[in-house]
């Protein structure tokens, strides 16, 4: 659980603001980890955002006194613990539901993976997803929002050595896309110049000729922006790929035998970003979930069970999800029926 | 100011259209006022509905408008439950006015119950409690809960008031419920909803309108006070979970208004959207000591025929609760009874009633106090 503390006046708030509007002193970043049960109800009534009945709906309250909100598939009882455990299984996928603070959501579910042992001597690749020339509100890209979450863990992490890096594989150019979509911005307040990956070396891996940045990264953090019936996370991994290899592999095989070539690429952890992702017909749905794995497969899998999306790629439909280790909220706990109108 | 006419249709499930629920509440209450719309100078308009149904008008003002042919300045709000009191309360504070119509309606039941559900949730926080199940029934309950723990009150003493409510339901043929009283066993037997609470202490999400006409004139009615507070709408993020402080706060401003005391209310309409709720509010309200609401509903005083009679339309309970015309119809009930019209259900001897409004699970709450002039 996070709140915000103004230190003067010792109010304190849930939502991410940084100023005290009564003393105008700079609220602290206050976190806790303990949660235990003051209250329990068993709801019987199923509604859009909570399809399936019943389920638990607890009062908790952190070491600090600061009481939340909180569903729960499982029966809990007054006095006992809400925590989390970490998974490390290189197939396990984290599933949390954010609250305001993006940041807040990134920490939450890296600590679920077991964290990412960063230095200040650690090289990290950043690949956001930057496919369309668009506004943010289209949910086709990377956010603005996202991106410099990202880039906050990474400072707060003492990272040093950060790439921001993609390419483009149709017309629109990488910078035309960054400036678009606002992602430039991010990067130059970072005092980043966002890299073009067309435009370094490829090695020879297999069947596919892939960018020699993975090399030079100890971690690459694939950022895709999850969307309905889609193996996101997976197909913006490809962007590693040298485009003439890509397009030559999508006539050559089919998809499952591409996505074999890709999914193992090593140190690559892919953060999907669902704040309001958009459906098979593209509207967008806000749901405000962050997901991550070492598995972009099973992350894409396991996004679309909590959409009930059945129209799924055929690499993601062979998945059985009961078979992938989850961390943090249950499927259950945050799934519904996205096509639904809310 | 003066409350000059007060209009309401029947609270039920009709699908009218939204606006001739609004029209028919207007015609009413104009009738009432024995007034032409032509002396209306502003209207207040409250709804949450059309604009979550398929009717989906956000400009109702300029609809009003044209429905009532007027062109006088026209101001729409919404605070959900709440949005009656607290459009009662913004015309009170208007300056400049003469005759002003405040006007609720809502066609809210026009869906699935989980579409329903779905609308009245918008009204908590999506983010930190929507999104973890917390339903309105959902929030109550675990309220109740904390209370019972707290205070040792039982789910027997929310069948009572259940009970009391229905009966009252039973005698206005206004009320969802009327001519259809409650058994106290079919209370206590309804099914869980979210645990403690049951189907029978939820109130009835139905669809109806209703209108106030407020003057500078004097007439039979007058407003001595009019509190309105908010609180938090993060429930458990409260100082007390276990009351109302919006409704403390309203109360204590219309009591300081009015220059009097809980203890001189005749009659109270208090907002059961759930029957903790109502035993809550006869706490905050200084109708019972902190602790104490559960020996008031037993007492049998608030009952028709007791000392100071609570609900006697029914509530939000039994005559059913279309969002934001409630708190105006409140204002009808305690308005007619003021004026001693109510028949079978009057209350002997009524001088001042109180009208408890609340939007949200606490978040915004009004208290208002009206006299009957001699």
């Amino acid at each position: 659980m996070i709140f915000y503390k103004c230190l003067k006046c010792e109010k304190k708030w849930q939502y991410p603001i940084n100023i005290c509007p009564f003393c105008f002193s700079v609220l602290e970043r206050v976190k806790t980890t303990k949660n235990k049960v003051i209250a329990s109800s068993k709801v019987a009534i199923p509604s859009l955002l909570h399809p399936k009945a019943p389920y638990y709906a607890l009062v908790l309250e952190d070491e600090q006194g600061v009481k939340s909100a909180y569903k729960s598939m499982e029966e809990k009882k007054i006095g006992d613990d809400v925590s989390f455990e970490q998974n490390m299984d290189k197939n396990a996928v984290a599933v949390w539901k954010m609250n305001y603070d993006i940041l807040d959501g990134i920490e939450m579910i890296v600590s679920l993976l077991g964290g990412f042992n960063l230095t200040a001597k650690s090289r990290v690749l950043v690949l956001p997803t930057l496919i369309s020339p668009v506004h943010n509100y289209f949910r086709d890209n990377t956010s603005v929002e996202f991106l410099s979450a990202i880039l906050d863990f990474l400072h707060i992490n003492n990272v040093k050595d950060i790439k921001i890096a993609t390419q483009s594989f149709d017309d629109f150019t990488i910078e035309v896309l960054a400036q678009k979509t606002g992602l430039l911005d991010v990067c130059l307040k970072n005092k980043i110049v966002p890299f073009d990956l067309s435009k370094g070396d490829f090695i020879k891996k297999g069947k596919i000729e892939i960018s020699k940045e993975i090399e030079n990264a100890d971690l690459i953090l694939n950022l895709s922006v999850l969307k309905g019936g889609k193996g996101s996370s997976t197909e913006n991994i490809f962007k590693l790929v040298k485009k003439e290899n890509y397009l030559a592999l999508r006539y050559l095989y089919n998809e499952e035998e591409i996505v074999q070539q890709i999914k193992d690429i090593k140190n690559v952890i892919s953060i999907g970003e669902a704040i309001s992702p958009q459906r098979i017909d593209k509207f967008s749905v806000f749901r405000n979930l962050i997901f991550a794995s070492r598995n972009p497969v099973n992350l894409d899998a396991v996004f679309n069970a909590t959409g009930l999306i059945q129209q799924l790629p055929k690499y993601l439909r062979d998945i059985n999800i009961a078979d992938i280790p989850i961390a943090g909220r249950s499927i259950l706990e945050v799934q519904r029926n996205i096509d639904i109108v809310l | 100011m003066y409350i000059k006419g007060v209009g309401m249709t029947k609270f039920d499930y009709s699908t009218r259209y939204w606006w001739d629920f609004a029209y028919e509440a207007a015609i009413e209450a104009l009738q009432d006022a024995s007034m032409s719309i032509e002396k209306i100078d502003a209207i207040v308009f409250v709804s949450m509905s059309s604009a979550a149904g398929g009717e989906h008008q956000t400009h109702k003002v300029s609809f009003l408008s044209d429905l009532f042919k007027v062109n006088v300045p026209i101001i729409e709000l919404t605070s959900v439950c709440g949005g009656g009191g607290v459009a009662f309360w913004t015309a009170l504070k208007m300056k400049g006015f003469k005759n002003i119509l405040v006007l609720a309606a809502e066609r809210f039941a026009d869906n699935k119950s989980e579409v329903v559900t779905d609308w009245i949730l918008s009204a908590a926080e999506r983010v930190f409690e929507q999104s973890e199940g917390m339903l309105f029934p959902t929030q109550n309950a675990l309220i109740w809960q904390m209370y019972m723990k707290k205070y040792g009150a039982t789910m027997d003493d929310l069948s009572l008031i259940a009970f009391k409510n229905h009966q009252h339901a039973a005698l206005n043929p206004k009320a969802y419920f009327y001519k259809k009283p409650l058994e106290l066993e079919k209370i206590k037997n309804s099914p869980e909803v979210s645990s403690p609470l049951r189907l029978m202490d939820c109130s009835l999400s139905v669809n109806g309108g209703a209108a106030v006409i407020i003057s500078e004139e004097e007439t039979d009615i007058e407003v001595i006070g009019s509190g309105f507070a908010t609180d938090y709408i993060l429930t458990f993020g409260r100082e007390d979970i276990t009351h109302f402080k919006a409704t403390r706060l309203a109360a204590k401003d219309a009591y300081n208004q009015a220059g009097i005391t809980a203890k001189d209310i005749d009659i109270a309409e208090v907002h059961d959207a759930f029957t903790s709720v109502e035993l809550i509010s006869y706490e905050d309200l200084g109708f019972a000591d902190e602790g104490c609401g559960a020996e008031l509903i037993r007492s049998g005083k608030i009952n028709l025929g007791g000392k100071m009679p609570i609900n006697v339309s029914g509530g939000l309970k039994a005559k059913g609760h279309p969002i934001s015309a409630t708190g105006l119809a409140q204002i009808y009930e305690i308005v007619h009874q003021l004026r001693g019209d109510c028949n079978d259900r009057q209350v002997k001897n009524a001088k001042i009633g109180l009208t408890h409004n609340i939007g949200g699970a606490g978040g915004s709450v009004t208290v208002h106090i009206l006299k009957k002039i001699n």
